[in-house]
């Protein structure tokens, strides 16, 4: 199952809308979605999965995805989320 | 797309939680707002509710969403108007009004369907607010 880490930057965390632009966008992909936080994991089609993560700035999270379209999805995913986070590695 | 009936004793509030809704799930999901009373003050009007219903009236179906107290009274009354065609398409939350309308216009931009929509509606009584 693919995964990959990333940090909120957003200085509102992950919060209602790029949240429900996730949801939108991860509704299109035939894969099972999750989001991981905190020891939690959210559904990532389901926005009240993912508010109930309440990710602050500087938090971590990891987006994984199992199915068909899993690469692809996550591809998406994290472009989607653009500038709310960055890649965990990579970091001075 | 199921569309959504706001429905609130101040005019403001509706029209305020309408942009929100607008804003958190994007323009393609339609929302209808009866808010105040004809005269403009604060309460809410069965007319009102029942051409906001009607505007909004779709085959995929309608859920409304309501504040507190005398909203239940004139939604009643508005419901009383509706044919029974009408009807069978409008589905009543019982969710706070805007975690509610909120989580519904995300569902529903999904093209989820009403029972889908209202169910995510309706998880709205459960959210967190501050983590404990």
């Amino acid at each position: 199952m693919p995964e990959i880490r990333l940090t909120v930057v957003d200085p509102a965390g992950l919060h209602a809308r790029p949240a429900a632009r996730f949801v939108q966008l991860a509704s299109r992909f035939a894969s099972r979605i999750v989001l991981r936080h905190d020891g939690r994991e959210a559904d990532a089609k389901s926005l009240i999965s993912m508010l109930g993560l309440a990710v602050r700035p500087q938090g971590e999270i990891s987006l994984a995805a199992d199915g068909p379209d899993a690469d692809q999805a996550l591809a998406s995913l994290a472009e989607e989320l653009g500038p709310f986070v960055m890649p965990v590695t990579g970091r001075p | 797309m199921v569309s959504l009936v706001l429905v609130s004793h101040s005019r403001s509030l509706a029209e305020g939680l309408r942009d929100m809704v607008a804003q958190v799930a994007g323009d393609s999901v339609p929302i209808a707002i009866a808010g105040g009373t004809e005269d403009g003050r604060l309460g809410t009007s069965a007319p009102a509710i029942l051409d906001a219903i009607r505007s909004v009236d779709r085959p995929e179906g309608v859920l409304v969403l309501l504040d507190l107290g005398s909203a239940a009274l004139s939604l009643e009354m508005a419901l009383e108007e509706l044919t029974s065609g009408e009807r069978e398409r409008v589905v009543v939350s019982q969710a706070p009004l805007v975690e509610g309308a909120v989580l519904a216009g995300v569902q529903a931009s999904l093209d989820a369907d009403i029972a889908t929509v209202a169910e995510a509606a309706a998880s709205a009584a459960s959210m967190t607010k501050l983590p404990r």
